[in-house]
């Protein structure tokens, strides 16, 4: 993984995006929303940002273990955790 | 075999014929009492201090691959106690103390070279942010000393003081702080175990957690079912992965964290020195390798495996500090999986299953913690309760609010 695909910018180099977080555990508790992790090893879903390009919100699903990215698009609404 | 002197001589004399293995190459058994998931340093001494302080042998310390084959063999060997919280400064120095008997305690060499960290510091406020981070060491007994930049020129003359971007001020030295060797760190507490009874079970990987009306009974592994009633998990960089096998969820994100050695020079390098406003931190080995690292990669990761944007940000941290190291050759680099707690302190506690214990979230800095946290595991599976030092390292903390966040950096995982 050396790369990921800005839905704006099209391909760009990793060292501009700034990875956020994964994706809380689940719609429970304001605990388990803030600190709790699913933590696959084959499939992660993420909040990044691409800081040094459009700085748009993006949500990335990748699988951790290989590093391949499996999709890359702009961070959609509350259901996906909403942008910060 | 105990070693001595007396022992090196006499096997010398009769060839080398008769040294017998340091440890035994245990099959696992139908039962124990206590299970310990995970043969890295955490495991071990967790294991270790099970048989000599609490007196349990029925133990068995279950490693998927080679004993020391994850973390353990991957981290930069540094020991420190130079903390900021009252909930680590005392726990990193009972590690401390017990790093400088480790040898005669083990009878085995670690290699504990207490050569000095010293952090640098590069403008006013940092250099009063230090200076509080080391009156509370001093508080809490620990030794540290505030350098002024013709001070840490006289230690470390090689360092870049005339013209970068972040220009040395001084540095916080901690004398007792150093290196020791991690593979004898692993094999010295392997050996000590063993040689009380406990079975290091290598190429055994746990598959499953058995749970029987709230309580752990056994462990399913690669080499058959081991029942037990007492498990607990020391396997920091998959703690999530292993603990879903008991269906716990985790304030922990895997990350992945690089590290890299240099061909072998003559010596240099008589600290530890650490440049955190560029990402890097430099030692160097007894073989004349620099060792040096920098950030964690910076994104959720279970590849034991680096990328190069990591490299080059690392690199450039050293070029800028020290550029004399500019044309020595990396020969290795390597990446190592981290549990990224979401306060950047580690977790030692009880869980919601009976029987099921965690050792986790050690983030960068486990290294360092082995002795302390195998003692303070030991008596928490021994007795139930947890020693006054890892009372603030509780799993709950998160959700009452008690945070030991070290950087105060908010719940990010990656930036802590």
């Amino acid at each position: 993984m050396t790369r990921l695909v800005c839905p704006f910018c099209g391909p760009r180099e990793l060292r501009e995006f700034e990875f956020y977080k994964t994706l809380p555990a689940g719609p429970g508790s304001a605990f388990a929303r803030i600190y709790e992790r699913v933590d696959r090893p084959e499939l992660s879903i993420e909040h990044w940002q691409h800081v040094e390009g459009c700085r748009g919100w993006l949500l990335v699903h990748r699988n951790p273990s290989t590093g391949a990215v499996l999709e890359t698009r702009l961070l959609g609404g509350a259901a996906e955790g909403g942008a910060p | 075999m105990r070693y001595s002197a007396f022992s090196l001589a006499w096997n010398a004399l009769t060839g080398n014929r008769n040294w017998t293995p340091a440890w035994r190459d245990a099959a696992p058994q139908d039962y124990y009492d206590v299970v310990i998931v995970g043969g890295g340093g955490h495991g071990l001494a967790t294991a270790y201090y099970l048989t000599k302080n609490h007196g349990i042998t029925k133990v068995a310390v279950l490693e998927k691959s080679w004993i020391g084959s994850g973390n353990a063999g991957r981290n930069t060997t540094i020991i420190r106690s130079n903390y900021l919280m009252p909930g680590n400064i005392p726990f990193y120095e009972w590690s401390m103390k017990l790093w400088e008997g480790l040898e005669q305690d083990l009878n085995y060499n670690t290699m504990v070279s207490q050569r000095g960290v010293l952090n640098l510091y590069h403008s006013d406020v940092q250099r009063d942010v230090f200076a509080r981070r080391g009156n509370a060491m001093r508080m809490h007994g620990v030794d540290a000393e505030l350098l002024d930049r013709e001070e840490v020129r006289a230690l470390v003359p090689y360092l870049e003081f005339e013209d970068s971007r972040f220009p040395i001020h001084g540095g916080l030295l901690q004398r007792r702080g150093g290196t020791a060797r991690h593979d004898a760190v692993v094999w010295g507490y392997a050996r000590g175990a063993d040689r009380r009874g406990v079975d290091v079970v290598q190429n055994c990987e746990v598959t499953g957690i058995q749970i029987f009306a709230g309580r752990v009974s056994g462990v399913e592994t690669t080499r058959g079912v081991i029942r037990t009633n007492k498990i607990a998990l020391a396997v920091a960089g998959s703690s999530s992965r292993v603990a879903a096998m008991a269906g716990l969820r985790l304030p922990i994100e895997s990350h992945v964290m690089q590290a890299f050695v240099s061909e072998g020079i003559k010596p240099l390098v008589d600290h530890v020195i650490t440049f955190g406003a560029g990402h890097f931190y430099i030692s160097q080995s007894d073989k004349g390798g620099l060792v040096f690292g920098g950030d964690i990669d910076g994104y959720n990761s279970y590849a034991q495996r680096g990328n190069l944007p990591a490299i080059e940000d690392v690199c450039e941290g050293g070029m800028a500090i020290m550029p004399v190291i500019g044309r020595v050759r990396i020969v290795r680099s390597w990446g190592g999986l981290v549990d990224m707690s979401m306060d950047g302190s580690p977790i030692i506690d009880r869980t919601s299953v009976e029987g099921l214990y965690l050792n986790a979230g050690w983030c960068y800095g486990g290294f360092k913690a082995i002795p302390a946290s195998g003692a303070a595991c030991a008596t928490l599976v021994a007795t139930g309760s947890a020693p006054d030092l890892i009372k603030a390292f509780r799993l709950s903390r998160f959700a009452t609010g008690h945070l030991l966040d070290e950087r105060g950096g908010g719940p990010f995982p990656a930036r802590q």
